[in-house]
């Protein structure tokens, strides 16, 4: 493993170790040692690699929900447990209202987006009420919001037999099975399948078009007032921009996309999990960006592509690689390792723009 | 001046290590403890068998530990290694109590210890009394084995908080 | 309200001089939470129906038990780098002490001090490494602290699940996994359960005070005191202030800081070891990652803030976060006729509290910069303004 990992290394070593950053490159080196090591250690390399894209195609949008905050000056969305929220709202009241298969899953983004538009507006309001110390008081904010839609799991008076316990008839189960309703319906979707070897076209078709939108956003006049706005505040601001309009409209974005994010990642999963489920969701997805290349005021469309393969890449990759190797299942802890160095490594760079 | 006040912090530093050290070597030697198991069973020692009285009372601490009837084996720990006991033993049913006061030294290294009290009351030599505790294997379960994450949920709260405290 | 001008010139903030006709203001605003929480507690009490014998009782274990915890996170916040999220370092050094200690078959009191000696060095290491990181996160160290405690976790869990028992020799099976290497979910202390609380302590009415635990807060709390007054002491609230004009004094701010964190990591680990003796037993993997919310929370309840906090503000924190604690769930039930509602409250009101507080922090400190910035201009303008 060390052989390879040098070997890489000096590959790379030139162009790649300014732009790329060490640890980073150490996580490419990393991924790239599991997947050459996967077949000698007998693990299916295409059930490997599909696994990767189905598991890249979960997570993607709640990733690319980092980039309309990070692109505004609000640094890392650490309270995206509001938008996935919005998006268990639009998810349960949807099979609550009785939509069924694909429907249900359109009929959840429908529903999710005025909670996501309102939850969304609040936590931009208060984020402009704290600029300087936005990433401390989101990630709290997600926490509060968490433990309190916990008891609101409990109290509000959803009756669907298939979502509330099956003895009090009353409150929200803790895990909902999808079956029936939005199960696959993107990743199913012009699935092509040769062997092992499968690729969720509609998933990643699902992907690229909120991707491409975000993209498309960002070269607007509004998406290039958004990065002017955080990248230097104060220039924006005197160019006539109105920052806490555009920081506002960013939160919102990214609210909205961390609803859709967590109902495409409900598709691909299978399961809606509620309660205390959404309390850490946001740190593996800012650990991914990050090591696709963000930093805490700087991301692309990009990073967010490159950072979720790594990321899930490593997810996937190390329980079988590490079992076959050592015989301990190690992954776990490595996944917390890498992706925790990942932020604090993030969070100790000097910020390439005015402000942090 | 500031050269001499970096070795007094270095000696003072060393000084406290060194106290630090010695406490803690004063802990392993004061603070070992012993899991003292009494038996009151039959003894067998160089072919003669000692008989068991009809019952004794162990008290360690003026805490009883163990009523044991005949056969029986009660349990107490003990910190450090100078180990004292009060036995008050019943010869036969309805008989009268005797009570012998006994203090003997525990070896370090035995976590668990096994005394056999007819043996040791016959006034034998320590190694027919005294022997260690192995415990049985325990048979391998692999429900402790689960692996746990960074994920906080609500249970790691509950253990946080929620376990009773007072006696 | 704010005391724009006071930071202004830095002495008199220093001083933390607050004019008279602001008083009443201020006690009010700094005293929103802990006068929240006490309308909570009263409306609770007479919900859950606990009688006071009861609730004295609970409150004054409690306290016993976190008092020593909250009080590592006043150190920090003296040295301006807000709440130590990090404290949670300490208590894992800590457990790792313990389990040690409870595999060397060390009972007691003997057991506490040997656990304590030996999270000393552990603390001390990784409150160095974390002090390095917030050096390099300024003005982003309390994110920075928190996710220092995930990562910190990981290399635990890395050294507890996978190196003690394979490479750190383990010997006992009722510490060690029965695959041979790692350490058990649950570890006992049974050993020295309560021994510290037990030394000393006297019966009143029904409730047991555990003397001795609260003596070594006080000498904890007098520690502090002292301190404060020391030269170092003096450094760090200097570099709290300002640490440009605390640099400009000739204060290495950099190495004051990392000693800070260092003080807190190991106060946090002994700390921790009292908390757990109290407890009798060690959840490895789990005991550790509440600890610095339900610290925080609690320091903040008693109406500290992330930039001022007292020993007072500890001692009334510990008994009304707990108070809540306490009757939350049993009155929730009664309410709602569902026991998890009052768990899911307490929970949801530990988090609402540091977010607030965070909240009110960052508004004071923007009000001030802004309140600054007027006064620049005011003065560059002249008469304008």
């Amino acid at each position: 493993m060390e052989e390879t990992k040098t070997l890489t290394l000096k590959d790379r070593i030139r162009g790649f170790i300014d732009s790329f950053g060490v640890p980073r490159l150490i996580i490419a080196a990393f991924l790239l040692a599991l997947f050459i090591l996967a077949p000698f250690v007998g693990a299916d390399l295409p059930t490997q690699i599909s696994n990767t894209i189905n598991r890249f195609c979960w997570n993607g949008i709640l990733v690319l929900a980092m980039v309309p905050m990070v692109h505004s000056g609000c640094g890392l969305n650490f309270g995206l447990p509001l938008g996935i929220i919005s998006g268990l709202l639009g998810a349960t009241l949807s099979i609550e209202l009785g939509f069924t298969g694909a429907i249900s899953f359109f009929a959840a983004i429908v529903i999710a987006t005025p909670f996501a538009l309102i939850l969304g507006s609040v936590y931009g309001w208060l984020l402009n009420k704290i600029k300087g110390g936005e990433m401390m008081i989101a990630t709290y904010v997600g926490f509060s919001s968490v433990s309190f839609m916990c008891m609101m799991w409990l109290l509000l008076p959803y009756h669907s037999p298939n979502m509330v316990w099956g003895l009090s008839g009353k409150g929200l189960r803790t895990t909902i099975s999808l079956e029936g309703y939005y199960s696959q319906v993107l990743s199913n979707f012009l699935k092509i399948q040769i062997g092992n070897f499968s690729i969720p076209t509609g998933a990643l078709l699902f992907f690229a078009l909120m991707a491409f939108g975000i993209w498309a956003f960002l070269h607007t006049k509004t998406g290039t007032a958004m990065t002017a706005v955080g990248s230097n505040p104060a220039f924006a601001r005197a160019a006539g921009i109105n920052v806490d309009k555009i920081r506002m409209l960013s939160v919102v974005m990214s609210t909205w996309l961390g609803a859709v994010g967590i109902l495409a990642y409900e598709q691909g999963f299978g399961f809606i999990q509620l309660y205390m489920a959404p309390f850490y969701m946001a740190l593996p997805a800012v650990s991914a960006i990050l090591i696709g290349g963000a930093s805490v005021n700087k991301a692309t469309i990009t990073n967010v592509i490159i950072g979720t393969i790594l990321f899930q890449g490593i997810v996937t990759m190390t329980p079988t690689v590490m079992n076959n190797v050592i015989h301990m299942d190690m992954s776990e802890v490595i996944r917390i390792i890498v992706s925790q160095g990942m932020i604090l490594y993030a969070l100790t760079r000097k910020s390439e723009g005015s402000k942090g | 001046m500031k050269t001499k006040m970096t070795k007094r912090m270095l000696l003072f530093r060393c000084g406290t290590i060194l106290v630090l050290l010695l406490i803690a070597g004063l802990m392993f030697l004061i603070g070992r403890g012993h899991t003292v198991y009494f038996d009151n069973k039959k003894a067998e020692y160089n072919g003669q068998t000692i008989e068991t009285p009809y019952r004794i009372d162990v008290y360690v601490n003026d805490e009883r530990v163990g009523k044991l009837s005949s056969g029986d084996r009660g349990m107490a720990s003990w910190m450090g290694q100078n180990f004292k006991m009060r036995l008050e033993i019943t010869k036969e049913k309805g008989g009268k109590k005797q009570i012998a006061n006994v203090a003997l030294k525990l070896p370090y290294n035995m976590d668990g210890i096994i005394l056999n009290l007819p043996a040791m009351l016959a006034g034998l030599p320590e190694d027919a009394y005294l022997s260690e505790f192995i415990p049985a294997p325990v048979e391998v379960t692999e429900e402790d084995n689960e692996v746990v994450t960074d994920e906080f949920g609500l249970e790691g709260l509950e253990e946080g908080m929620e376990e009773s405290a007072g006696e | 309200m704010s005391g724009g001008r006071n930071t202004k010139t830095g002495v008199e903030g220093a001083a933390k001089k607050i004019s008279g006709g602001r008083r009443f203001l201020n006690f009010l605003g700094a005293n929103t939470v802990p006068i929240m929480f006490i309308i909570i507690c009263a409306i609770c009490i007479p919900i859950s129906g606990f009688s006071p014998a009861y609730l004295i009782n609970e409150i004054v274990t409690r306290m016993g038990r976190n008092t020593f915890l909250i009080l590592a996170l006043l150190i920090p916040i003296m040295a301006g780098m807000g709440l130590n999220f990090g404290m949670t370092l300490g208590a894992m050094a800590a457990e790792i002490g313990l389990i040690f200690v409870a595999d060397w078959q060390i009972y007691g009191i003997p057991g506490m001090v040997l656990a304590m000696i030996l999270s000393i060095p552990i603390s001390m290491l990784l409150g160095v490494v974390c002090g390095k990181i917030l050096n390099a996160a300024k003005g982003r160290e309390m994110v920075a602290s928190y996710i220092i405690s995930f990562f910190i976790n990981g290399i635990y869990q890395l050294i507890v699940l996978y190196m003690m028992g394979s490479i750190i020799p383990i010997k006992h099976t009722t510490v060690k996994l029965p695959r041979g290497y790692g350490i058990r979910n649950t570890v006992s202390l049974l050993n020295m359960r309560q021994k510290l609380d037990d030394l000393l302590a006297i019966n009143v009415k029904g409730v047991k005070i555990p003397v001795a635990t609260f003596i070594v807060i006080a000498i904890l709390c007098i520690f502090i005191v002292w301190f404060r007054k020391t030269k170092l002491g003096q450094d760090m609230r200097a570099v709290g202030q300002d640490m440009e004009v605390a640099r400009a004094a000739g204060i290495n701010v950099e190495r004051t800081r990392i000693i800070s964190i260092v003080m807190s990591t190991v106060i946090a680990g002994f700390g921790m070891i009292i908390y757990l003796q109290n407890m009798g037993n060690l959840s490895t993997y789990s005991s550790h990652s509440q600890i610095g919310m339900f610290a925080i929370a609690a320091l903040l309840v008693g109406g500290a803030s992330v930039d001022k906090a007292s020993i007072g503000n500890v001692f009334l924190g510990v008994m009304l976060f707990h108070l809540m604690f306490i009757v939350a769930p049993s009155a929730g039930a009664k309410i709602t006729g569902d026991s998890m509602i009052g768990e899911y409250f307490r929970v949801f009101v530990s988090y609402a509290v540091i977010t607030i507080a965070l909240i009110m922090y960052e508004t004071k400190k923007r009000r001030e910069k802004s309140q600054m910035a007027e006064l620049l201009a005011a003065e560059q303008e002249g008469e304008e303004v």
